[in-house]
């Protein structure tokens, strides 16, 4: 479960690359492609943040109410 | 093989950045090109005072390839099925457009010039020129400017986008 970091890095790309993309769209005079660009980043790495919170809500889950 | 995929994806995504640059830079040159067709055109219906199907072949030959297929496809169309030179004219624009990287703006003002073509004496028509002239420096100007903004900007983002999509993927 902790030994997998490579989602930690694979969020930290994707933050790399979407702020360069932000950056090269604000540059270039497009603000709203920049806006825009930033929030489908944020919305990628939510949803895999969440698949992540969901997999710990169900370790819980299993805990407590000893199911799954 | 995991990696073998992401480099064709990043390839094609970033091939798709440069064929987009390509068609910004090409406009331009194609644009200069169009405007030394006219002049030419100018130069035959003044002097040379041929017909248009001699004209359209003369200028066929001067100009560089993507250009001279337009009057090439005219003249050809005018010796086999001689007819109305404007829907002539209008039918191979419709052909010719997609294989170039101009605008509907320089369609229009070819569409608009063809329309005077051949139905005005030899000032007239030198004034129909002109005015065409113009327009098309204009658009010259605008698609100058398009190409010294947006160019760059593509070919980057075409990168940027594939590494996202492997990073995505991976």
């Amino acid at each position: 479960m902790l030994g997998d970091a490579s989602v930690l890095f694979q969020i930290a790309g994707i933050g790399i690359i979407v702020a360069m993309i932000h950056t090269i769209l604000k540059q270039m005079g497009k603000e709203e492609y920049a806006q825009f660009a930033s929030l489908v980043g944020f919305i990628i790495v939510l949803i895999f943040v969440i698949n992540g919170i969901s997999d710990l809500f169900q370790q819980i889950k299993s805990v407590f109410l000893f199911q799954g | 093989m995991k990696w073998i995929g992401a480099l064709l994806l990043l390839s094609a995504t970033t091939w798709v950045g440069f064929e987009l640059a390509k068609k910004l830079n090409d406009r331009p040159k194609q644009i200069i090109q169009l405007k030394n067709a006219l002049q030419i055109l100018e130069a035959e219906i003044l002097f040379g005072q041929s017909p248009i199907i001699e004209a359209c072949e003369n200028l066929s030959r001067q100009l560089p390839e993507p250009i001279s297929l337009l009057f090439k496809g005219i003249s050809e169309d005018l010796r086999k099925h001689p007819g109305n030179l404007y829907d002539i004219w209008r039918k191979n624009l419709d052909s010719f457009w997609p294989i170039v990287s101009l605008g509907v703006n320089e369609k229009e003002i070819l569409r608009q010039f063809g329309r005077t073509l051949g139905q005005h004496d030899f000032t007239q028509q030198q004034k129909h020129i002109h005015l065409a002239l113009t327009h098309l420096d204009r658009e010259l100007q605008e698609a100058h400017d398009y190409q010294f903004r947006y160019s760059k900007m593509v070919k980057t983002l075409g990168f940027l986008t594939g590494l996202l999509v492997v990073l995505l993927l991976i």
